[in-house]
């Protein structure tokens, strides 16, 4: 059964130019999701749909059968949906722990000893206690975007969506990242949905969405699901 | 939970920008303190004079209001002037009686005063400075006005009698002695004011008319009298000197020459015998005694003082025996003596005076007759410096507080756009624009209810030396005024001296018979007690809550136009 689907998605900018043109995708819990394109594909706009920060428009996203319109955009921000944003959207006057306990508080889940459990995340993201305490500015591009993974994860969502999740980590920090995506997707049954134009992401994914520009070659978006 | 956390942890890691906003807002609630304890103190320090202030009102004819109906300032009509004043004479006695039956009214008390003269060796203090003041250049009208004769004031005898019994013995009464008789002792003002003190003796018996008095102890020095002594006054109007007469030009038609023998007094034919009870000492004698003296009536050595009942006694006696006769003008003349009467309403506060002025008129009183009371007016001048402050002190209020919401107003929109990332951070990870506009405001709200409380302390700590050097320098002010003033009518700078119409063609100068009473130079508050109390500092957080939310509203205003995904896409 799918948690996120969108039906005839199309969507521009100040009704100019169509950046997503009728787009059809689904997704599943426990699956793995690679929307790839070329630069000024839509890919981030396409993110941007699905996390609800803004609406399409045309068509409609359902979430959980329900269209994300008519839901709190807010509450399935902070409840459903965990974003990795390409520009990791961290809070500089705050430390990387409080970062992320801060995404557990906004999500208004009972969550126990939250401190601790945002230790715990940036440990699986390879963040020690002391790069934990340390303010974001004063963490390394790669580190803030293990961050980012991390108040992603935070308040256990149901949908992971990230951007460019793996753009500023070394290979062998992108399989760590990877792995833990995946074992969300296979063992906690959790929907990810990555945006990326890196190949190895894309081999890595249970499914890919590839995503035309329309810009140049103005062909609507098409569906190539590639099994893994 | 969420708001007070995350508006905490921002307070804390953005120190600089609150510290900026904190020292903003201390030096606002720092003034703001200081304007609002030196105008809750210039006020409570007026109400609090107020209401230990009694009230004293006296009912008397509007005299300026019958100029008015005449025609106005001008020459008008001089008979129908005379013809006013002798229908709007002062309320006699019974009428203020029945007035004073008011639940208004606390208390109401009178004296009355005549002069008599002295017999025998008695002699009043100052006499012989003054002997060619004698009595016998007075008569007295049948309408009972005593009317000064040859070169006096010219004009009826109209206001001669009421409250203000003291101006007129001064201005046209000779005698030797004034003789005051009062209602109670609080009609005896000099006393009641510790002005007066009796040193030897005791006080006469007030609702007696035993004939004792009190006498002052100049007098009794000058007569070596004691307590236990008697004296024997003479009715002024039998004491005719022949050869003062015939000075005078008048002849040997005045009618209590010819009739003072078949007086049933017979040899003492108006004369009273008083036998004194108490000596007095005045401290207030002194200051009259550069004025100058019409008789050594005036003098306040010369005060005696009785019970009203014996004063009765005295008046009615001579009304009982008087001689009338014709004078060489054709005007009646009687050896009947007559009495200036001084009232006095006394009020328990402010607001029974001006409703028993509203009551006076229900009642039916002329609308030629005022209530006035020269110890409000006296106090209402005296809280001028405190009015000023007042009002100087809420004119700074309010400019502290338009210019201190200017410059939140402003602080915090640059805030808000110096915040606008996290704005998108916040709103993108979920949270609701209302509560990140409620975490600003939070914010916001600690950083000026810190401020406040500071400024509060600094304020108090600095609020009354500032009050009261602003107090000396309203009450400076104040004085000048009055110095300037005194100066235009080529007096030295002392307390002011009121002129008040007579009751002829020209002015007469009103002094006070016993200096002090009602001139007395106006004493100004010279300190205010200006601390802070709950009520201020209640004012204050009101005040920061206002300022907190008027500049908040730029900051709310703000966070609900932003959307984040352009706050994001722009920042990207």
């Amino acid at each position: 059964m799918s948690i996120l689907k969108l039906e005839n998605i199309s969507y521009s900018y100040d009704g100019r130019e169509k950046v997503l043109d009728n787009i059809n995708y689904v997704f599943e819990k426990g699956r793995v999701y690679a929307i790839v394109g070329r630069s000024g594909a839509g890919k981030t706009t396409l993110l941007s749909l699905l996390s609800g920060l803004t609406s399409p428009t045309d068509g409609r996203i359902l979430f959980d059968e329900k269209d994300v319109k008519k839901v709190d955009r807010y509450k399935y921000r902070s409840r459903y949906v965990g974003v990795v944003f390409q520009q990791f959207n961290l809070l500089p006057h705050l430390n990387a722990v409080e970062n992320v306990e801060l995404s557990m508080r906004a999500s208004g889940k009972k969550i126990n000893d939250k401190r601790k459990q945002a230790f715990e995340l940036l440990e699986k993201v390879n963040l020690d206690e002391t790069l934990a305490k340390r303010r974001i500015l004063k963490l390394s591009g790669g580190e803030q975007q293990r961050v980012a993974i991390a108040r992603a994860l935070s308040f256990n969502p149901d949908i992971i969506l990230a951007d460019e999740p793996t753009g500023n980590l070394d290979l062998s920090t992108q399989d760590e990242v990877m792995d833990i995506f995946k074992r969300l997707s296979h063992e906690e049954n959790k929907c990810v949905i990555i945006v990326s134009h890196s190949p190895e992401v894309a081999a890595q994914a249970d499914e890919v969405y590839e995503l035309a520009s329309l810009r140049k070659s103005k062909k609507k978006g098409t569906k190539n699901k590639k099994q893994v | 939970m969420l708001v007070i956390i995350n508006a905490f942890k921002s307070i804390s890691r953005s120190k600089g920008r609150n510290i900026l906003i904190g020292i903003i807002v201390l030096a606002i609630a720092a003034s703001s303190c200081i304007a609002l304890a030196i105008r809750n103190a210039a006020d409570d320090a007026e109400a609090v004079g107020l209401e230990s202030v009694s009230i004293t009102g006296t009912i008397s004819v509007d005299r300026q209001k019958l100029i008015e109906e005449n025609g106005g300032g001008g020459r008008g009509d001089m008979s129908q002037m005379r013809e006013l004043m002798e229908r709007y004479k002062d309320l006699e006695l019974d009428e203020l009686l029945i007035y004073s039956d008011s639940a208004y009214v606390k208390d109401f008390n009178y004296s009355s005063s005549t002069a008599l003269n002295a017999t025998g060796e008695l002699k009043a203090y100052g006499s012989e400075d003054n002997a060619d003041n004698d009595s016998d250049n007075v008569f007295v009208s049948p309408e009972g006005g005593m009317v000064a004769r040859g070169g006096g004031p010219g004009g009826g005898g109209g206001g001669m009698r009421g409250g203000r019994a003291i101006m007129v013995g001064r201005a046209l009464t000779i005698g030797d002695f004034t003789v005051t008789g009062y209602s109670s002792e609080e009609a005896m003002t000099k006393f009641m004011n510790s002005t007066a003190s009796i040193k030897e003796g005791e006080m006469f018996d007030i609702a007696s008319d035993d004939m004792t008095c009190l006498i002052s102890d100049v007098l009794a020095y000058t007569n070596g009298l004691s307590v236990g002594d008697s004296i024997v006054l003479a009715n002024p109007n039998y004491d005719s000197d022949d050869e003062d007469i015939d000075e005078n030009g008048d002849d040997e038609d005045i009618a209590n020459e010819d009739n003072a023998e078949d007086n049933a007094y017979g040899e003492n034919a108006g004369e009273y015998t008083f036998t004194i009870v108490g000596i007095y000492t005045d401290t207030s004698s002194g200051e009259v005694n550069d004025m100058p003296m019409f008789s050594t009536a005036q003098d306040p050595a010369n005060l005696i003082c009785v019970s009203y009942p014996s004063l009765s006694a005295v008046i009615e006696n001579s009304i009982e025996n008087e001689i009338t006769g014709t004078d060489d003008w054709g005007t009646e003349t009687t050896t009947a003596l007559t009495d200036t009467l001084s009232s006095s309403f006394i009020f328990a506060d402010k607001g029974d005076y001006d409703s028993f002025t509203e009551e006076l008129t229900a009642k039916g009183l002329s609308e030629y007759y005022v209530l006035t009371s020269s110890n409000l007016n006296n106090y209402e001048s005296s809280v001028i410096p405190l009015r000023n402050l007042s009002a100087f002190a809420t004119t700074m209020l309010f400019i502290i507080l338009a210019i201190g919401a200017v410059i939140l107003v402003v602080i915090n929109v640059f805030n808000i756009r110096e915040r606008k990332y996290e704005v998108g951070v916040l709103t993108a990870i979920g949270i609701k624009k209302g509560k990140v506009a409620m975490q600003f405001v939070t914010e916001l709200l600690c950083v000026t209810l810190s401020a406040i409380i500071i400024g509060t302390v600094v304020g108090a700590v600095i609020s009354v030396p500032v009050s009261n050097n602003l107090l000396a320098t309203q009450i400076e002010r104040a004085e000048d005024e009055a110095l300037n003033q005194a100066q235009s009518f080529g007096r030295p700078g002392g307390g002011p001296i009121s002129f008040d119409g007579g009751g002829g063609g020209g002015r007469v100068m009103s002094f006070s018979s016993f200096g002090g009473g009602e001139n007395e130079r106006i004493s100004y508050l010279e300190t205010v007690n200006a601390s802070v109390n709950l009520m201020i500092l209640a004012q204050l957080i009101l005040i920061g809550i206002g300022l907190t939310l008027v500049s908040s509203l730029a900051a709310v205003i703000f966070v609900m136009r932003y959307e984040p995904l352009k706050i994001l896409a722009n920042r990207a």
